[in-house]
């Protein structure tokens, strides 16, 4: 086998899921370039970057729990309103009941709790569908929030700000750095390169043939050098910014969600529902229970993503929430999830999210007024599904498709490879 | 081998960790000192505009005068407006963009006034001048300047006008009126209210004026948004629930959009047209004020407004102080903010030609 081939198969091929997420990840790499070159440089400032995770964390939070609801072939309309009720209500808690904030957080997080049992009873145990429980929700929600804001804009206290807009804490010696964001930045090198050593110790302990160490050491390489790189951006921010928390909380979320849905039954059984109802039920999935959890789970995620909103905002107001599901689903299905359910990974709903954001930040800053900016969003949503959609029925080899078949977990485990002019026609074939 | 594992592990990392940050260019400390600031800003430094939805022809306005004032006085402007939707996050995403820019001046027309002060402290931590148009923006301290007209007296002039007109029109009460108020997310709306009902009050206590559906309140009065569509749905329906038999002399309107739409609400009822008050000289509300519908607007000339905000722009670009007028009334939470006021103008049928002769696009209209 030849040098250029192992890398082929290796590098970001086979079949393991970790390695199939490169093609969108590279699509986000692309339009990230663009930016950056066409920015003069401001796209990835560090000051560019904090805010652009500030800005687009509850807007990830919310894909996240989005991609479950849509794996598992529901859709939640409600999520925006869910968000500025629990916002609304934790900022009076605090206010007004004066909570202490830590309190306030874990009463939002009761109160979708709450609303996510509600819908998730509509859903699952009567049998409504989730687009029409979710409508009235998108509209008793908004209402409940009005009445008990009166339509006021209600200020929450400094302390809870802190979790949409607060930074990692400045401490130790003056390195010319954030060091706490150092210290996050090795703790996740780490665990990737950690990962991979233990990867190849697996597959040579179950006597299957390890990737050549070479390319383990360039797969490292590259994404070390990545998070390095992030690091020191976020690191170098200005003196009392770092990594935002509601990013820590983001990758929390992201970490804890992708190990659910990834390796656990209950996570499994998600996608089983989406993919053939009937069938799962059959095999012994309890189909009430998974349709009530993933909905109560995205509004227990649409209140978190509430508070921080609110957070950053540093109050909650009649406005907040309007459209985020229209964002939170774009991001979803740009990462590859299926309409119909039963496919679609987290990690691919972030880089579908990330693409929107970059897209959203760099057009902002090269002043690119909103109006445009929404016809562009709105086209490259179609054009990705699009050009897939068109691609897979001709039975031609797509980019795309190719691009996005890691998130599709139906398809026959056939080796994705990138474009090559030479593989082309055989890939053409099986495809087809 | 497990501990050749954990070492390599730990040497493989913090080797390349270390490779990289031997490139990295360290922080980049507390930019744009005030001393910076005291100084001024070159002449053709980034100054932002960051302006609501295009929900009124004002800002429309507004936004067009930004870019051709700020091009001619040398500056670069990047006027932005939020999206329909989704206002608080667009503007707030935008502001930063514009620090991250390098703006040295940011005015803003704030979408919801008290959902900004992230975005503020940061641009004042970046040594950015921020400057709110027309809106206040609240609880902040690091709001720099507050260029506004005075809007209490909008209200004032809105209630004076509604009474005068009923008295025009019936010489004698009582009379009926309701009460129509702004978006309750904007600063502005409260002081409007409270400008026309410190005129309207005495009249109502003495029974001279009778808010016949009894909703005096201003949380039943507002009107979410701003939005036409809320308020000739609450005309209609106080048509219906108050005015079966009783007879509508007049409404106060906090806007010409809103007016417009609570005329429109009252011509669908076919009852005769009530006074009704306005305000922004929208072109639909003059031209129907000329044709004797609606009975007042205020002239709020928007290319005034602009044209002192970009006053401030240039003097503080010349490292001066920027001239207020008001450094006690406009506390926003956190601080007395220094404002410069500008004063309003009642405009009825009679006096139209002559307040707006200095108005091309509405000149013609009185004729």
């Amino acid at each position: 086998m030849s040098r250029l081939k192992d890398l082929q198969k290796n590098l970001f091929g086979g079949t393991t899921s970790n390695a199939r997420q490169f093609g969108m990840i590279f699509t986000l790499v692309a339009i990230v370039l663009i930016f950056q070159v066409w920015t003069n440089g401001l796209t990835l400032r560090s000051d560019n970057l904090i805010a652009l995770f500030q800005q687009n964390s509850y807007i990830l939070i919310l894909a996240i729990g989005m991609l479950m609801v849509i794996v598992a072939g529901h859709i939640d309309l409600s999520v925006g309103s869910v968000a500025a009720f629990a916002g609304i209500l934790v900022a009076k808690s605090m206010t007004e009941w004066d909570l202490p904030w830590p309190v306030a957080i874990l009463f939002g997080l009761a109160i979708g709790a709450i609303i996510g049992a509600w819908q998730g009873f509509w859903v699952a145990y009567v049998g409504v569908p989730a687009f029409i429980v979710t409508l009235a929700g998108m509209l008793l929600f908004r209402g409940g929030n009005q009445f008990i804001g009166n339509a006021n804009t209600i200020p929450v206290p400094e302390g809870f700000r802190e979790i949409g807009s607060g930074f990692l804490p400045e401490f130790g010696p003056n390195t010319g750095y954030n060091n706490a964001t150092l210290l996050l930045g090795l703790a996740a090198a780490v665990a990737v390169v950690w990962r991979e050593l233990r990867a190849r110790n697996t597959r040579r302990a179950m006597d299957a043939d390890p990737a050549p160490m070479w390319v383990s050491i360039l797969r490292m390489a590259i994404m070390v050098g990545v998070i390095a790189f992030a690091t020191l951006r976020f690191a170098s921010g200005r003196v009392g910014t770092s990594f935002p928390i509601s990013g820590i909380i983001l990758l929390v979320l992201v970490i804890a969600y992708s190990f659910y849905t990834r390796n656990t039954a209950g996570g499994r059984h998600i996608y089983a529902v989406g993919g053939n109802s009937r069938a799962a039920e059959l095999s012994g999935v309890k189909l009430k229970r998974v349709n009530f959890f993933v909905m109560m789970n995205m509004s227990v995620l649409a209140a978190l993503a509430g508070m921080i909103f609110v957070a950053r905002s540093a109050a909650s107001g009649p406005q907040d929430g309007n459209g985020w599901e229209l964002d939170a689903i774009a991001a979803v299905f740009i990462g590859g999830a299926a309409v119909a359910g039963g496919i679609g990974t987290i990690s691919g709903s972030i880089v579908g999210g990330l693409v929107m954001a970059v897209l959203n930040n760099g057009l902002q800053l090269e002043g690119v007024g909103t109006d445009k900016v929404q016809i562009i969003k709105g086209l490259v949503l179609l054009l990705a599904v699009a050009i897939d959609v068109y691609n897979k029925s001709q039975g031609r080899f797509s980019i795309i498709g190719s691009l996005m078949r890691p998130f599709r977990r139906d398809d026959p485990a056939a080796p994705v490879s990138p474009p090559d002019a030479e593989r082309e026609p055989a890939k053409a074939a099986v495809s087809g | 081998m497990r501990k050749f594992f954990g070492t390599s592990v730990v040497a493989i990392s913090a080797a390349a960790m270390l490779a990289l940050a031997g490139c990295g260019s360290g922080r980049d400390g507390d930019s744009g000192s005030s001393g910076e600031a005291a100084k001024g800003f070159a002449a053709n430094s980034l100054i932002g505009v960051a302006l609501p939805a295009k929900t009124s022809e004002n800002w429309v306005l507004a936004g067009d005068l930004f870019t051709n004032g700020l091009k001619e006085a040398g500056f670069q402007g990047d006027v932005q407006y939020a999206g329909a939707s989704t206002t608080v996050a667009d503007q707030q995403a935008q502001i930063t963009a514009m620090v991250t820019k390098g703006a040295k001046v940011i005015v803003i027309g704030a979408t919801d006034a008290a959902q900004l002060s992230t975005q503020v402290a940061a641009a004042h931590a970046a040594g950015v001048k921020v400057i709110a148009y027309d809106r206040l923006i609240t609880n902040t301290p690091d709001l720099d300047y507050y260029v506004a007209f005075d809007n209490f007296k909008v209200g004032q002039l809105q209630g004076q006008a509604l009474l005068d007109g009923m008295k025009a029109k019936k010489p004698n009460g009582p009379y009926n009126i309701e009460l129509f108020s702004g978006s309750p997310d904007d600063n502005n709306a409260g002081v409007f209210f409270d400008g026309a009902m410190s005129v309207l009050k005495p009249a109502i206590d003495k029974g001279d004026v009778v808010v016949a559906s009894g909703q005096k309140d201003v949380k039943q009065t507002a009107i979410q948004g701003w939005k036409a569509e809320g308020a000739q749905a609450r005309m209609d329906q106080l048509l219906t629930s108050t005015y079966g038999s009783k007879e509508l002399d007049g409404v106060l309107s906090p806007n010409d959009t809103l007016a417009r739409a609570i005329l429109t609400s009252v011509k669908g009822a076919g009852k005769p047209t009530p006074i009704v008050t306005g305000q922004d000289s929208e072109v639909e509300s003059v031209k129907s004020i000329v044709a004797g519908e609606q009975y007042m607007t205020i002239n709020k000339d928007t290319r005034n407004l602009v044209k002192e905000t970009i006053n401030m722009v240039k003097a503080l670009q010349a490292g001066n102080t920027p001239q207020v007028n008001d450094t006690k009334s406009y506390n926003n939470g956190s601080k007395v903010v220094d404002t410069f006021l500008l004063p309003p103008v009642a405009v009825t049928k009679a006096n139209a030609a002559e307040a707006y002769a200095n108005d091309p696009k509405l000149a013609p209209l009185t004729k």
